[in-house]
């Protein structure tokens, strides 16, 4: 039994765990109190997080579609796609990335496309776009006097939630801006406003809650309807000097928005409607866009599971966990983290940096 | 070796300076390893710093130097590693009071083989939260924590040594006055001198670079016998005088945790809208539940269908906190770790350590302490 420490991979707050393993199989996790963002403290997908490791669908060989998906090797599968990727122009290839993927993976994917010539690339972002202005600390959360927020952060990012919590305990006034349904942190808030929509906050209420900020209040922006909003809910924070947090999904969203261009799901329709090839790394993007995906001729994919997007894929690449490699992540407050390969990634599976590599040796790109 | 109390250190020169107390109980550890009594032992190793224990399992005793040393801001509970990952191991472990009192009714209730393991207890005066470790030292010693290389408990005091070998010390009453210092369960704690382990190990009553031996039962008597014997401890009888020194510090730190306890559970104990409150916040990540550890039900009631809630919400008290309370109350040894890890804040252990304290007066039964189980066990479990 070793308990080694590293980063949770479950949301983009960016929490200490330490892993348990043992015979180099990874069992549990155990709290990592002396970890400055969480002390310990991990919500359920955190304490659970060791399961993607050892998940039943891990893949553990490549694999290629024949009459259905079946197991292969490397040299084959790779064959294959490249000589897929080359028999197209790269306006007809599409690449897209993942806010899981590690700030390095991220890059080297961009470095694939550049040398490629493919414009097309992104990754799935939500409704969050690029932004670039300085948003608020951890600490700034628990010393706020006010805190404006949009969504369930308690339940979504419980350890940004205990922030709020000791914020709350500190004095401080919180209004949540969320859906008309209950929510745990509108139950918890001074102020809850349920609306139909956030478009509807920012016409009809914004301007009064205006008035309620000041250089010790907060915004955190869990959730938003479309990328514009972030923008309006940014100018608030500017005109009133408040310090704003965007919470994005993803452990690396940060990281990966600085690499790759954010794509909404709208975005990401557009662009795979005019592709014949793509090629995904890291991201499940059949569960939300399965329908879009059956269009594409060719899809290559890099994944850790047999999932919903392996499943529709022609080449499936088995690629490596977080602990099964060495990279970082950005946290949502800018804070760039470090993991360590703790564990050897399953049977044949390699990290996604490697995979592209290799792809990108055979197509005779120097990377 | 006819009394039960001893001075030990260690024969191991690298031992004897590394260990804490003259080495003594890392001595024990590595008489146990070396003849093969234990196949590892389970002890607290330095991770980053020296405010980060890290649970290691060493099985050479080469390496037992990296477990060399006391940590205070080290609250760990070893129970439910032992339960889930070393049960099948013949194991040595170093454990806290609390440690111990989960080890022991995890023993009852058939989730550890008393007969393999061997627990060396070390006294404790409580242990501070890493991340209050460093903003106190920051703020009341105004040192870069960094530069602390050592903390250490003594008269009262928390003392820290810097690399320069100077040291500052605060009383940790002017500490926990402002909310720092102990976590308010060890604050709370009366078992200081683990005698629920088969051997109680400390500096109270110890002369310098020598550890004071308590011996617990027939089998901490043998392995400090045969650790003497072996050539690995080297002992001799404490004089009364230090006998008593221990006997008053102890008498003292009970008298301390009452009043805390009166003060956290009497006192200044929530009200039922502070309760209403925290409950509130609740998000149903079963952090509590998970990470208590005499909580170990395979299929947990709290999970069943006709108490799920939507979700969305905290859950209802009654059927979340209210049935986790009825199985768990009377068992609770106030470790503490359903405090530490909730990420809503709620001080949930202050609750469950009431409730036993009720328990006790009403029953006898001490979790962690009494041989038998809680009137109210149910053996259906699993």
């Amino acid at each position: 039994m070793k308990l080694t420490h590293t980063i949770c991979p479950s949301c983009s707050v960016g929490c200490g765990i330490n892993l348990i393993t043992q015979k180099q199989e990874a069992v549990g996790t155990y709290p990592y109190k002396r970890y400055p963002i969480n002390e310990g403290k991990s919500c359920k997908k955190g304490r659970e997080c060791y399961g993607m490791i050892t998940e039943e669908k891990r893949l553990l060989n490549p694999h290629i579609k024949k009459t259905s998906l079946v197991g292969s090797n490397w040299d084959e599968s790779l064959n294959l796609a490249v000589s897929k990727i080359k028999s197209y122009e790269p306006e007809e290839i599409g690449i897209i990335g993942s806010g899981n993927c590690t700030n390095e993976e991220c890059e080297i994917l961009k470095k694939f496309a550049t040398s490629l010539g493919a414009e097309n690339i992104g990754y799935p972002a939500g409704n969050f776009p690029n932004f670039d202005f300085e948003t608020g600390n951890l600490n700034d959360v628990e010393n706020s006097q006010f805190i404006l927020i949009t969504g369930n952060v308690l339940k979504e990012y419980p350890l940004i939630g205990r922030k709020i919590i000791l914020a709350k305990e500190n004095g401080a006034e919180i209004i949540t801006i969320d859906y008309p349904q209950k929510t745990t942190t509108g139950m918890i808030s001074d102020q809850y406003i349920q609306t139909e929509s956030i478009r509807q906050f920012l016409d009809d209420e914004a301007e009064k809650i205006q008035t309620k900020l000041n250089e010790s209040s907060l915004i955190l922006v869990s959730k938003l309807d479309n990328k514009e909003e972030l923008e309006e809910f940014h100018q608030m924070a500017a005109k009133s000097n408040s310090k704003i947090i965007p919470i994005m999904k993803e452990c690396n969203s940060r990281g990966a928005m600085n690499i790759l261009p954010p794509l909404s799901e709208d975005e990401l329709k557009t662009m795979i409607n005019g592709m014949n090839l793509l090629y995904i790394v890291g991201d499940d993007l059949a569960s939300q866009l399965g329908e879009t995906l059956k269009k594409v001729d060719f899809l290559i994919t890099q994944s850790t599971t047999l999932n919903q997007t392996a499943l529709l894929s022609d080449v499936v690449f088995p690629s490596a966990c977080w602990v099964e490699k060495t990279g970082s992540f950005t946290n949502i407050t800018g804070n760039t983290q470090k993991v360590q390969q703790i564990l050897p990634p399953p049977g044949e599976a390699m990290d996604d940096a490697t995979i592209i590599m290799k792809i990108a040796e055979k197509m005779e790109i120097d990377l | 070796m006819d009394s039960n109390y001893l001075l030990a250190r260690a024969k191991d020169e690298d031992l004897l300076k590394k260990g804490e107390c003259g080495g003594a109980v890392s001595s024990i550890f590595q008489y146990l390893l070396d003849s093969n009594l234990v196949d590892g032992v389970l002890n607290l190793s330095h991770g980053e710093d020296i405010y980060d224990g890290v649970p290691t399992l060493i099985e050479d005793s080469k390496d037992l130097v990296q477990t060399c040393g006391s940590l205070h801001c080290a609250p760990t509970m070893f129970g439910d590693l032992i339960r889930k990952y070393l049960q099948d191991m013949n194991l040595a472990v170093a454990v806290k009071p609390c440690d111990a009192m989960a080890i022991k009714e995890l023993e009852k209730r058939h989730q550890i083989d008393s007969d393999k393991i061997y627990k060396v207890g070390l006294n404790c005066g409580g242990t501070v939260l890493p991340i209050t470790a460093l903003k106190m030292i920051e703020l009341f010693y105004e040192v870069d924590p960094d530069d602390v290389v050592k903390e250490e408990i003594d008269k009262g005091k928390f003392i820290i040594e810097l690399a320069d070998g100077s040291h500052k010390s605060i009383e940790i009453d002017e500490l926990e006055e402002k909310g720092y210092g102990r976590r308010v369960n060890c604050q709370r704690c009366e078992l200081m001198i683990p005698r629920n382990a088969d051997i109680a190990c400390g500096n109270w009553g110890a002369e310098p670079g020598w550890t004071f031996i308590e011996i617990v039962t027939e089998k901490g008597r043998e392995i400090v016998e045969n650790a003497h014997k072996n050539g690995y401890l080297e002992v001799k009888t404490p004089p009364e005088k230090l006998v008593n020194i221990r006997e008053k510090i102890e008498g003292v730190m009970i008298k301390m945790a009452r009043k805390f306890q009166n003060k956290y559970l009497e006192e200044e104990y929530p009200s039922l809208e502070n309760w209403d409150e925290y409950w509130n916040r609740c998000i149903e990540c079963y952090a509590c539940r998970d990470v208590c550890p005499l909580c170990y039900c395979r299929e947990c009631d709290l999970e069943r269908e006709y108490y799920s809630d939507s979700g969305e919400t905290a859950p209802d008290p009654l059927t979340f906190q209210g049935v986790r309370l009825s199985h768990m109350s009377f068992s609770c040894v106030n470790c503490g770790q359903c405090e530490d890890v909730c990420p809503m804040e709620i001080p949930v252990a202050r609750i469950y350590h009431r409730m036993q304290k009720k328990y006790r007066e009403q029953t006898g039964f001490i979790a962690g302490m009494s041989e038998e189980l809680p009137p109210l066990f149910s053996p259906e479990k699993e």
